[in-house]
């Protein structure tokens, strides 16, 4: 491994964890903004929607630590036509610019409720197609290892598992502002944060347990073409492989249910903010052992 | 014009004096890690108990051949397709070219090759590959690989007409399978060839490819 491989590292992992931001947040604004109203909805969501874009551009700023002539990175969007490369890029720049324009809409209130709905489901979309691009540069047939359905539904669950814990940080922030402005947090929007992270708790359990069905099968089914890399993850790399399972299961299960738990009482804000901030800590050094190890395990078919 | 360039290589006659890869390497003048043209080996077999006498006789079967590798030039060229940039492009002759002013170096031609054709230059950040010695083919002169094979083992023209001239035989291992990228490559197989992916040995140099 080398600065190349860790600018792909923080590249596809910023870029799902912000994707994934934006999608749970909008969830959560859809439904608070159903049940509580716009404005509501609105206060709740607004800070947390500002820590997107900086976690995006530090990304792409990562990913040309990848090029070895990156004067030429502008170019990288000419081959829409077959390069599944070329459309990553394409898809993360409209996403940057898309939730950009949305995030300036949102802040300043330009334009109504449901056109700035719109314009935030677009987003929504590009971002899905951004993570759906990134797992297709992978699929070749000339890295077996890669070139599996596990690829895209692993990136995907990394989108919305890192979305979820990050929202999860992100959320309590905002609790304790909040509260700090409102002493005891007796208003609708504490209720409505801690109500926003009992379902974070629940998604990232339930995200938990698909992870931990996709890994055994990406195993599985490296073993047939990709022999060597499954020998690499179980042997040789065998020791981070068990610590990427470590830090997932404590991060997104065991501080899952206590976060379900301190959520669920009101006095407990303390334990629910820390365990919030571990939770996420934790997955994320969890996801990045297990980009790096997709990386390190990787085989080529053929010469090289 | 060509409609698809091609080269022909003689395993039968190959010797392994790697004459082709030097001569590329000067010609071309390539830094330390790049060889556009290569010479694998590939060898297997063991010492057996003879079916006839076994309590008497153990018998060896081992083999080893050579297999000079460049760039294929492929009909259906991953790393074309792969590169963002636009930088490889497939010309009307069929060779692949890649234009370093376009290349933005990440590698991605790399992944997707499965001959190890496009190799990196560290010192300049890009891609680098074989050209088919254009510059000499356009004044009339052979590929620098090809001339200075000792053994005539390596040829080059029109694709069909190799075939026509040589047979179709494309994928001999250690190289892999054909169906990939459609090489523009004709083999004349050693006596010990192995079929790409069912072969019995294993690559002997690799460190040195």
């Amino acid at each position: 491994m080398n600065v190349r491989e860790w600018a792909l590292i923080t590249f596809t992992i910023l870029a799902q964890m912000s994707v994934g931001s934006f999608i749970v947040l909008g969830v959560v604004h859809y439904f608070v903004g159903k049940k509580s109203g716009e404005k509501q909805a609105d206060e709740l969501s607004d800070r947390a929607l500002l820590a997107i874009g900086p976690v995006l551009a530090l990304g792409m700023a990562a990913s040309l630590l990848h090029l070895g002539n990156p004067l030429n990175a502008y170019k990288a969007v000419t081959n829409l036509g077959t390069s599944w490369l070329s459309r990553e890029i394409f898809f993360g720049v409209l996403f940057a610019v898309a939730g950009a324009v949305f995030a300036v809409m949102q802040w300043k209130k330009i334009a109504t409720f449901q056109i700035r709905n719109l314009v935030a489901i677009l987003a929504a979309v590009i971002g899905v197609a951004l993570v759906y691009s990134m797992a297709m540069v992978y699929m070749m047939p000339t890295r077996p290892g890669w070139n599996l359905v596990t690829t895209p539904l692993a990136f995907f669950t990394t989108t919305l598992l890192l979305g979820v814990l990050a929202m999860g940080a992100a959320f309590v922030a905002n609790y304790w502002y909040v509260q700090s402005k409102n002493p005891g947090c007796a208003s609708e929007q504490c209720v409505l944060l801690r109500d926003s992270l009992r379902w974070f708790a629940v998604a990232s359990i339930v995200l938990l347990g698909f992870q931990f069905v996709l890994l055994p099968l990406w195993v599985a089914l490296m073993a047939g073409p990709a022999t060597a890399s499954a020998a690499m993850l179980v042997g040789e790399f065998g020791g981070v492989f068990a610590l990427r399972l470590a830090f997932v299961f404590l991060g997104a299960g065991v501080l899952g249910i206590f976060l379900f738990r301190a959520a669920s009482s009101p006095g407990q804000e303390k334990v629910m903010g820390t365990v919030a901030y571990l939770a996420f800590a934790l997955v994320l050094v969890g996801e990045v052992l297990g980009r790096f190890l997709f990386y390190a395990t990787a085989t080529h078919f053929g010469l090289q | 014009m060509a409609k698809q360039l091609a080269f022909h290589f003689d395993a039968s006659a190959c010797n392994g004096c790697k004459a082709c890869q030097i001569a590329c390497k000067d010609k071309n003048d390539l830094p330390l890690g790049i060889n556009w043209r290569r010479v694998a080996q590939y060898g297997g077999g063991g010492w057996l108990p003879h079916p006839t006498r076994p309590d008497l006789v153990v018998a060896n079967n081992i083999y080893a051949y050579s297999m000079s590798v460049a760039c294929m030039h492929c009909e259906n060229p991953a790393c074309v397709q792969a590169c963002p940039t636009n930088a490889l492009t497939k010309r009307a002759d069929g060779v692949v070219l890649i234009n370093q002013d376009q290349c933005v170096g990440c590698r991605y031609c790399e992944w997707a090759c499965p001959y190890g054709a496009p190799q990196f230059n560290e010192a300049k950040g890009v891609m680098t590959k074989c050209t088919f010695c254009e510059d000499l083919l356009a004044q009339g002169q052979n590929p620098a690989c090809v001339d200075s094979c000792p053994a005539r083992a390596l040829a080059y023209g029109e694709l069909s007409e190799l075939r026509a001239k040589y047979g179709t035989e494309n994928a001999i291992e250690p190289l892999p399978a054909a169906n990939l990228t459609a090489p523009a490559l004709v083999i004349t197989p050693h006596r010990h060839a192995q079929a790409s992916s069912k072969g019995t040995g294993h690559l002997l140099n690799g460190e040195e490819l």
